[in-house]
């Protein structure tokens, strides 16, 4: 499939690729929303008015959406942690959630994959559109979806094992009837690991470095052939040359899968993302979406006060 | 090796041992000299095997008369050919304490292969001893039989035993004499590069098994109950102890862990299941006799399984299973988060994470809960006496239900005899009630070892 990934014009119509893009809730208007830098007087914008809508920029591209989240909100218990995100995940692109911490990020991809039901207490609403399903219906198989929706964590967790059964594992359980081996090598491959680690597959997963073990994770997350892969802050606990390594892994994968990932780092979400949507918590701790749009514009042309100040480091 | 190397070289120095360079040379050749003698030993061991074949080492042939013997053993002559054990105990122990530290300074790379073949022979001799020892004693315990019975001929070796043996015996035979002595082979073999200190805890098992080989009779394992305290011995008591063991482990081991992983990864947290939590560490606490009533209720009378070693095994088995659940909650609980996500991540059902991730993280802590709380039961006697376990036992329980008697308990009688004798011999049951318990807790710590080492 042919990429182009910053072939992001300035648009001058966006409202019609607008159009053809699921975004369900109403196309963004089109510039400035009526919040737009309006609300920088009210301090450095960590107070957030609940009745503001988050600002949208315009699909700069003709794109599929892989999933569309809609109205999703998130409790722990008694504690709400997202409230009513509206948020379209293109696919064959990496969307990157930003923002700082406890803004809801992780919670929103654990929403993804249903990792939340693990959770005793936690629930989720909403819609969360994936292949013409909701989700979050009680009657979706949670198993199911995750193994369509595949996640690799913050910090490295391969599995006490050695390094085929953890890439293998996830395929066994699944009842892959394929060539093992040859599954294996091409998972490993993909991670750009092979080469680091063919000689002693026998090896005990944890016996890698960090930025290998985190690599074996995805390697691992790949060889049940999802669809779509969150991350988790997947960089966070590595070295610059393993972040580098992990960021052009993460572009190369995007020719074939969609990926979501969070992450702190700025200039990170720069480099590997397509699209970005920037979330901050209020006072109340309610994490909320403020501004979604190509990477690009969001970078080089927000539309938010509290999104400017957030990239260029006056908070967060 | 490079004794003569620079100091400066950071290759060249071990933190890991930390000794300054002279003191490691000396350290060094005695450690040669103890590998070097033991594979001579072994190897003479094996010729000697061999070559005299197995009627020679296995048997007494009888020549110790039973009156001149008391349960502590003075005067008993050690048969010649068990002469080797005097100093393959102390190689063994001496070998295993220092060698793989030896093997990883000299060959690092090799090390991982040679310290399983270190591993081989470290244990090599505590699996001959066991095999020996217990065929040594059933010979005795057939010898004795074929007295009784006048037949003629009978020399204990272990192609007679073999044949002589039936049902419950023949299973002990092949379990104790060979499944077991292999299994130590075997692992043995597997775990030495894997644990951090495996010298101390082979060393330990070694020196308990030396203290029975040097204290105690073989006969005074391997002959019945009797009036006379000289004649008097410990068979029913122990293969009683071990058979019940063997039943109550069976029973409680797959309920208590399976009541574990249902309540630390099934159960919902609600009113109910925090009732069960805590109420399962109340019944860790119910004194022993309580269950000794219940088990003389429930299985002896209702169940009609009468005094047999299966009601005194279904008792133990209420008695310490709430000790294996709660030690094995513990041991769930110890599954990193991460593991169990990294699991789910990947489209794994709860089962398949249980069964693939959970439990093998958990199994050696679960192990470990389960041979303590078995090493509580083996010194319970209340509730065997309630229960109406018998203390003249002069058959072997051939099958669960039969009657039978448990070490505690013959002790408890023979110390409540007047003749000094029956004291003697009970200090000497009291022994070996320790050292069973003494190597259960080894086996313990071992496999706890283990699961921390792994990978």
């Amino acid at each position: 499939m042919a990429r182009n990934i910053f072939t992001v014009m300035r648009s001058s119509t966006p409202a019609a690729t607008a159009e053809r893009s699921s975004v369900s809730a109403p196309p963004p208007p089109n510039l400035p929303p009526p919040n737009t830098k309006q609300d920088a007087a009210a301090g450095v914008g960590v107070h957030i008015d609940p009745t503001l809508e988050a600002v949208r920029h315009d699909f700069t591209e003709e794109v599929e959406m892989a999933v569309q989240l809609r109205d999703v909100s998130a409790y722990y218990g008694t504690f709400q942690a997202v409230d009513k995100m509206t948020i379209p995940v293109p696919r064959n692109r990496v969307t990157a959630l930003i923002g700082p911490s406890g803004c809801g990020k992780s919670t929103l991809l654990r929403c993804l994959n249903r990792m939340n039901d693990l959770i005793p207490g936690a629930r989720v609403e909403g819609n969360i559109e994936f292949e013409g399903r909701n989700l979050l219906d009680p009657d979706v198989d949670a198993v199911d979806v995750r193994r369509r929706i595949g996640m690799v964590f913050q910090k490295p967790n391969p599995f006490p094992k050695s390094i085929y059964e953890n890439v293998a594992f996830g395929a066994r359980i699944n009842g892959y009837s394929g060539d093992m081996d040859r599954l294996v090598e091409d998972s490993l491959r993909r991670a750009a690991l092979w080469d680091e680690v063919k000689d002693d597959l026998s090896k005990s997963g944890l016996a890698l470095s960090g930025g290998q073990q985190q690599r074996l994770c995805i390697a691992r997350a790949i060889a049940v052939q999802p669809e779509i892969i969150l991350m988790d802050e997947p960089a966070s606990a590595l070295d610059p040359v393993a972040t580098l390594k992990i960021e052009d892994l993460m572009r190369e994968l995007a020719e074939d899968y969609t990926i979501v990932v969070v992450t702190h780092n700025m200039q990170q979400a720069g480099r590997v993302s397509d699209y970005t949507a920037f979330l901050l918590a209020g006072e109340e701790r309610v994490g909320r979406l403020v501004e979604f749009g190509p990477t690009q514009d969001i970078f080089t042309n927000p539309l938010d006060q509290r999104t400017e100040d957030y990239i260029t480091g006056r908070y967060g | 090796m490079s004794a003569a190397a620079p100091t400066a070289r950071p290759s060249s120095y071990s933190p890991r041992i930390g000794l300054r360079r002279s003191a490691s040379v000396g350290f060094m050749a005695v450690a040669m000299l103890a590998i070097l003698a033991s594979m001579v030993m072994l190897g003479a061991l094996i010729v000697e095997i061999l070559l005299d074949g197995a009627a020679h080492l296995f048997t007494d042939g009888g020549a110790v008369e039973r009156d001149t013997r008391s349960g502590l053993v003075s005067d008993l002559p050690t048969p010649e050919s068990m002469g080797w054990m005097r100093w393959a105990v102390p190689l063994a122990i001496l070998l295993p304490a220092i060698g793989p530290r030896l093997l990883r300074r000299l060959a690092p790379k090799l090390s991982r292969d040679m310290e399983r073949i270190l591993g081989l022979l470290a244990v090599a001799p505590a699996a001959i001893f066991i095999h020996i020892l217990y065929v040594r004693f059933e010979s005795a315990y057939l010898i004795d039989y074929a007295k009784l019975t006048d037949i003629s001929g009978a020399s204990g070796n272990i192609i007679q035993l073999f044949a002589e043996a039936s049902g419950f015996q023949f299973v002990r035979l092949i379990i104790v004499g060979l499944v077991l002595p292999i299994a130590i082979l075997v692992f043995g073999a597997r775990w030495a590069p894997r644990m951090r200190r495996p010298s101390l805890l082979i060393s330990a098992i070694l020196i308990a098994a030396w203290l029975v080989y040097l204290f105690i009779d073989p006969w005074f394992l391997s002959s019945f109950p009797s009036r006379k305290p000289a004649e008097a011995g410990l068979f029913s008591a122990v293969t009683g102890t071990l058979y019940m063991m063997a039943i109550t482990a069976a029973l409680a081991f797959p309920l208590g862990v399976g009541a574990a992983i249902y309540l630390e990864e099934y159960a919902r947290q609600n009113w109910f299941s925090r009732i069960i939590r805590v109420n399962i560490a109340n019944l860790a606490g119910v004194p022993s006799i309580i269950y000794g009533l219940l088990g003389l209720q429930v299985f002896v009378r209702v169940m009609e399984f009468e005094r047999s070693v299966l009601a005194g095994a279904c008792t133990m088995a209420l008695l310490v299973m709430p000790i294996i659940i709660v030690s094995a909650q513990e041991a769930l609980r110890t599954v990193p988060p991460s593991m169990r996500e990294a699991a789910y991540a990947v489209g794994a059902t709860r089962w398949q994470v249980v069964r693939y991730h959970v439990l093998p993280y958990a199994f050696g802590g679960m192990l470990t809960g389960n041979i303590l709380a078995m090493s509580r039961a083996i010194g319970e006697t209340a509730p065997l006496i309630a229960i109406g376990a018998l203390t003249f036992i002069a058959f072997l329980a051939d099958s669960p239900t039969d009657d039978f008697t448990v070490l505690p308990i013959q002790i408890f009688n023979w110390v409540s005899r007047p003749q000094s004798g029956f004291h003697e011999i009970a200090a000497a049951g009291i022994i070996v009630l320790l050292l069973i318990l003494l190597l259960m807790n080894a086996a313990a710590i071992i496999m706890r070892q283990r699961t921390r080492t792994d990978w």
